[in-house]
């Protein structure tokens, strides 16, 4: 038997899942694939550095960084853009159900390409008791997977474990959906048992 | 034979990402015009499942996604029960409470106060918010008497009327 042409044989691992694409169950349950490249559950969580606001204050220092949140479980959700109704309605959930998603030893942050004023007023129009971090060029999102071509977010969460491991991820977080949030809730905690 | 593969690979290339591509706009833009309608079932607010089986390819039906501390819904609400009088029985108009931050109680208490004539689901399993893709509280979907989605929409003022008008068969 001859062996298959190499651009043929590259074309066939591409259509089953090319470098960076990850078949993953669609919104209707049939097989989809969406374009990722961040980091797997297991990988060491990518380190970033940036400007934060929340309902008090904006551009304060020092910016949130990572690495300084050693020690501590970390979610970092990904997300379109501030005031719209998906948004609103995560951000929403996350901020009325907070002690029972996360915890109070959790440190939960949004991240988009938005400015650190309209996070601001975003964070304060829903008395969010967490931060929002401005990633303006998308730097941060594109090394977690979580950028869309068209300048937004894509809306995903990570949860980093205390050793700053992935732990958890989900690639299309379901602003409306219940499974979303009881499953992120089981894996925040067991990322604080670990 | 070479050219021959070359050209196969560029294709099976290029197919895996187009295959890939449309889903990840999809999470967020909700169902594709065109597209069959999901057939799902969700319990009504007593627990009582309720299939869209019985309406999707029978007749048309209007789903909206919506919560009592959504707004837009709010906004939209007015525009909806005006949509249901004029087509009458012609469509079938389902509310899909979306259960986000919400409990029974809370909707059934909306529901005094608020004139919703439309039948009122609560999906605390969020199988139709999956199944249809719900991208935000206000999400329409407008399905034809064939089964298809000739329509989907978020925001307090989006222009759901021609799509409804059509649907329903209504010539003015």
């Amino acid at each position: 038997m001859r062996p298959l042409h190499p651009l043929l044989l590259a074309a066939l691992v591409g259509a089953a899942g090319l470098p960076g694409l990850r078949a993953q169950d669609s919104a209707a349950g049939r097989p989809a694939a969406v374009l990722v490249s961040g980091p797997r559950e297991g990988d060491r969580a990518p380190d970033f550095s940036l400007a934060w606001a929340s309902r008090d204050t904006a551009g304060a220092v020092p910016w949130f960084s990572l690495s300084s949140q050693r020690g501590n479980v970390v979610v970092l959700a990904f997300y379109p853009r501030d005031f719209t109704s998906g948004c609103t309605a995560q951000m929403k959930t996350f901020t009325e159900q907070y002690n029972d998603l996360f915890g109070e030893d959790v440190v939960v942050v949004g991240i988009n390409a938005d400015s650190l004023e309209t996070h601001q007023r975003f964070a304060q129009s829903l008395g969010l008791p967490f931060r929002l971090l401005s990633d303006p060029k998308q730097e941060v999102s594109k090394k977690y997977g979580s950028a869309d071509q068209n300048g937004y977010n894509r809306r995903t969460v990570y949860v980093i474990d205390r050793k700053g491991r992935v732990a958890y991820t989900n690639l299309r977080f379901g602003a409306l959906d219940p499974k979303a949030y009881s499953s992120l809730k089981a894996a925040v905690s067991d990322a604080r048992r670990n | 034979m070479t050219s021959t593969l070359l050209r196969l690979g560029l294709a099976l290339g290029v197919a895996s990402l187009l295959f890939a591509l449309p889903a990840v706009a999809q999470g967020e833009s909700g169902l594709r015009v065109g597209a069959a309608a999901p057939v799902v079932t969700v319990n009504d607010l007593d627990g009582r499942p309720v299939n869209f089986g019985q309406w999707i390819g029978k007749k048309p039906v209007l789903v909206e996604f919506w919560a009592t501390w959504c707004s837009n819904c709010e906004e939209l609400l007015p525009r909806l029960r005006e949509a249901m009088k004029a087509v009458g029985n012609r469509m079938e108009f389902l509310a899909v409470n979306v259960t986000v931050n919400q409990t029974p109680e809370r909707v059934r208490r909306y529901l005094q106060e608020h004139d919703v004539p439309f039948r009122i689901l609560y999906d605390d399993k969020g199988t139709s918010i999956r199944a249809f893709q719900a991208p935000a509280t206000s999400y329409v979907v407008i399905v034809d008497a064939k089964g298809r989605v000739v329509y989907t929409g978020v925001g307090g003022d989006q222009r759901f009327e021609p799509a409804l008008r059509l649907a329903a068969g209504i010539n003015d």
